[in-house]
């Protein structure tokens, strides 16, 4: 089988998976939106931009040719932030055609639509054979080759069969799964979860805070998740209490570094004023609520993150709102969505 | 069918799915074709048991001598045993129509009923000058006609309508000669065809027989692979997704993915085979009647099963050919509407298709459908693939079953009192609403109109819109309100409502809950601000 694998975004998550996949023996092609760094890559084999400790080997290269990345790869990684998202993914329809696969390492819902990116995939292109991978993956530990694992999750076996073999290797344990909802509303919903954490960090509040917001996250996580189709048990995983974990315990990710400096007084806009990457959270957060707010779902994590974010309310507001909710028996929710039904077969 | 390819498709199916079995006795471990031949026979005698003792006495000495033997059976012995247990399925599947036991049976029929099945040919029988005045004022086409009837000329036909009534395949037959279209293949459950007038009925219209007492997968196997080749050979299918009649009176959500797995094997197939027009066509269809024949059977037996697993219902209104006649002219003499709606026909993956016949994907490219099921240029088959992408297919099939089921009077006036029964009775659960009719016998005419009014603006408020019957496309609340009284007075034998003076009562409330249900899946809620339940 043709080895030929495509990665659409040299962004530091797509910049790694490339890494990766050259490292696995994998010819690989990376489309970068900004010349210089395809010059970077195809000339020095860096990104210092975007990793900067990472050295790629000869067999992975750049191009800013779309075209060319989508008639070439059966095998296609999609790695741009979700703001983004629609618009390459439409370019890249024209190109495409139903033999290939693409796996989206993108952790975001679209504004406006609440739509998951493999939705977006399936609008904007013929594709069928779709995945998501999504797990406890900071870019710079899987650059330096620290024990990591994900899951890739596709309705198609085909499609985590194919990322399986191209990704999996020593450091890089790839499970796959089948519950694609669940594995793209636990990748964009921790990053609302992450500015929260990042806030409890920034307060110094310490580990029982962190462990008490980490696991009413997840419940909330869980319960928006099944209500849009996805399994419980998901969120036991890779892509749900994984991926939870890492991501608001280490002060690495950009949502968590949103989250100090809101704990620090600052605002929406002075942050992302002086952000150079987008936290994915921050954008998360609005669509969530949202929705959730349309179909009558409380989410007090989120809403509380939301009103910080858009509506300039203070910590302390928040903070108080929160603790001062009642709490009852502990699995209530979560519990009436199992025995409704939810949680066993997803609808996608 | 033409008579060759009776032959040939007799042939072909049990080639097919011997082979199958063969194949796969040989990656598996030892006993695998006795294993098969067993619960074949396990399963029939079983069906045999609880047959009648005449078709148990017809029926079980081909079982017995073939479990006699199996006694020593080689693999080839086996083998062969295979293909006699297919070779019969097949047989009864393709059937016979007994001319005889027709003529017989002739005697007690209304005059008009005669007139509707006094023919041989479809093209004959809907020529009738006495059917056509019963059917042709009383059926309307909605939807894209045109653009099916252009990719017909393309490819082979599915048609994959929802499913309410056993006339529906009549009214179905009757639309597919109206476009102009040969008539369809498609599977009829073999209780409709001990009534010898409507089997006779069947036979012309393409049905094939489909015995839903046989469970063996042998048997199972045999049907579908009947359906694959008939679309190989070009012969334009239908079937209903929804698998049955639905009870609850529900636009069906949850389609089987047997027969709908059938279009894709016969694309591949036909793509492997390169056959000059490779290329299927899903139909999606919607048939919505004022009134439905079954309507009382259908909902009894929902209610009662809901949860269980259901039975076959062959003692209903359809197997009284008077029942027949007399819903006939009550729709007639109301000057009533079936309304038929042709959704855009779709590849089997569930793309769009253009009037070209070609593949469209979400943003009007054209795609090359072989390949979502080619490797390295070569197509093959993938079960674990193909599954998926019938579950996709499917998909799309509830959606414009949504998209284009069309809203009569009794939906909506049914669903208005249903809701003012609900909202008047906090708490108090289905089942208890049902049978006690909970605390107000009767609601205000104006109440009523209200509540219709309420559902008529969420309609307008949906995108797309959901399509509207001829009456209610007109808006008149009191006319809406009115028609509904009037069709729930004509045909039922019980009355889902009736007016007295300024008050409408709800008397049976099951018949209400039944054209109610229609309006599921609408998320109405979402479209309704305040108040209602």
């Amino acid at each position: 089988m043709e080895r030929k694998v495509g990665v659409i975004g040299a962004g530091s998550w797509g910049t790694t998976l490339a890494k990766i996949l050259g490292e696995n023996g994998n010819e690989t092609i990376v489309w970068a939106f900004e010349p210089e760094v395809v010059e970077e890559i195809n000339g020095a084999h860096t990104n210092e931009r975007y990793v900067p400790e990472a050295k790629l080997v000869e067999n992975v290269r750049a191009t800013t040719d779309l075209q060319e990345v989508c008639e070439q790869c059966p095998l296609i990684l999609m790695v741009v932030p979700s703001h983004v998202f629609r618009g390459v993914a439409a370019q890249m329809g024209d190109h495409l055609h139903g033999e290939q696969c693409i796996v989206h390492c993108t952790k975001g819902i679209e504004r406006g639509t609440f739509k998951r990116m493999s939705q977006v995939l399936r609008e904007e292109t013929c594709v069928r054979k779709i995945g998501v991978l999504c797990g406890p993956n900071l870019s710079r530990e899987l650059a330096a080759q620290n024990p990591a694992g994900t899951v890739v999750a596709s309705k198609f076996a085909e499609v985590s069969g194919r990322a399986l073999e191209a990704l999996h290797n020593q450091y890089f344990r790839v499970y796959s799964g089948s519950d694609v909802v669940g594995a793209e509303v636990g990748g964009a919903f921790k990053n609302i979860i992450a500015v929260a954490a990042g806030i409890v960090d920034g307060l110094g509040m310490g580990d029982n805070t962190k462990a008490l917001l980490l696991t009413r996250g997840l419940s909330e996580m869980t319960r928006y998740g099944v209500l849009q189709g996805a399994e419980i048990l998901t969120f036991g995983g890779m892509a749900g209490i994984g991926d939870l974990m890492a991501t608001c315990a280490s002060p690495l990710s950009r949502n968590h570094q949103v989250g100090e400096r809101l704990a620090r007084g600052e605002t929406r806009e002075e942050i992302q004023q002086s952000m150079f990457m987008v936290a994915e959270g921050v954008k998360t957060a609005r669509p969530v609520h949202n929705d959730a707010e349309e179909n009558g779902m409380d989410l007090p994590i989120v809403t509380a993150v939301y009103r910080l974010l858009y509506e300039g309310a203070s910590v302390e507001q928040a903070l108080t709102e929160l603790m001062g909710r009642e709490a009852g028996p502990e699995f209530d929710a979560v519990k009436r969505l199992w025995e409704s039904g939810g949680g066993g077969m997803g609808r996608s | 069918m033409r008579p060759e390819d009776r032959e040939r498709i007799q042939v072909e199916v049990v080639s097919r799915v011997v082979e199958q079995h063969v194949a796969a006795s040989g990656n598996a471990s030892e006993g695998y074709l006795e294993t098969l031949v067993n619960d074949t026979i396990y399963n029939e005698r079983r069906r045999l048991e609880k047959a009648s003792s005449e078709r148990a006495r017809a029926e079980a000495p081909f079982y017995d001598e073939i479990l006699r033997r199996m006694q020593h059976a080689s693999e080839r012995d086996l083998r062969k045993l295979t293909e006699k247990l297919a070779r019969r399925f097949v047989g009864e599947v393709v059937g016979n129509f007994d001319k005889r036991v027709y003529s017989a049976a002739t005697g007690a029929i209304p005059a008009g009923l005669w007139a509707l099945l006094n023919a041989m040919s479809p093209s004959r029988l809907f020529s009738l000058e006495g059917f056509k005045r019963g059917l042709a004022d009383h059926l309307e086409l909605w939807g894209e006609v045109d653009h099916l009837k252009s990719v017909a000329e393309k490819g082979t036909l599915v048609f994959v309508p929802t499913h309410s009534s056993n006339l529906d395949s009549i009214l179905l037959g009757y639309a597919i000669y109206l476009m102009g279209l040969p008539p369809v293949t498609y599977g009829a459950g073999i209780n409709l065809f001990t009534n010898p007038l409507i089997s006779f009925f069947m036979a012309n219209l393409g049905a094939y027989k489909v015995d839903r007492k046989k469970t063996s997968t042998l048997y199972k196997e045999v049907l579908k692979e009947y359906a694959t080749c008939s679309m190989e050979m070009g012969y334009n299918n239908l079937f209903f997704p929804g698998g049955t009649r639905s009870r609850s009176g529900k636009v069906e959500r949850k389609l089987k993915k047997g027969l709908l797995g059938c279009a894709i094997r016969a694309y591949i197939n036909n793509l492997r085979e390169k056959a000059p027009r490779p290329n299927l066509y899903i139909v999606p269809m919607t048939i919505n009647y004022l009134l439905v024949l079954e309507a009382e059977t259908l909902i009894d037996d929902h209610l009662k099963e809901v949860g269980k697993s259901r039975y076959i219902i062959t003692d209903d209104e359809f197997s009284r050919p008077r029942e027949i006649y007399n819903f006939m002219n009550n729709l007639i003499s109301m000057d009533s509407r079936i309304v038929l709606t042709c959704s855009a026909p779709m590849d089997v993956f569930g793309n769009r298709v253009d009037r070209e016949g070609r593949s469209v994907d979400g943003r009007g490219r054209i795609v090359d459908p072989s390949r979502y099921v080619t490797r390295e240029s070569e197509p093959v088959f993938d079960d674990q693939r193909d599954y998926q992408y019938t579950r996709e297919v499917s998909d799309e099939i509830a959606g414009a079953y949504l998209a284009d089921n069309v809203i009569h009077s009794t939906h909506i006036t049914g669903h208005a009192l249903f809701r003012l029964l609900k909202s008047s009775n906090p708490g108090v659960t289905l089942y208890r609403l049902l049978r006690t009719g909970g605390e107000h016998p009767s609601f205000t005419m104006t109440q009523v109109h209200q509540e219709v009014d309420r559902l008529l603006r969420a309609f307008e408020e949906m995108e797309p819109r959901p399509r509207l019957g001829p009456v209610v496309q007109e808006g008149d609340v009191q006319e809406i309100v009115n028609d509904a009284l009037r069709a729930f007075s004509v045909y039922h034998t019980r009355r889902a409502a009736v007016r007295r003076g300024d008050r409408m009562f709800h008397e049976d409330r099951n018949l209400l809950l039944f054209y109610s249900n229609r309006l599921e899946g609408y998320e109405l809620e979402r479209h309704l601000n305040g108040g209602g339940m």
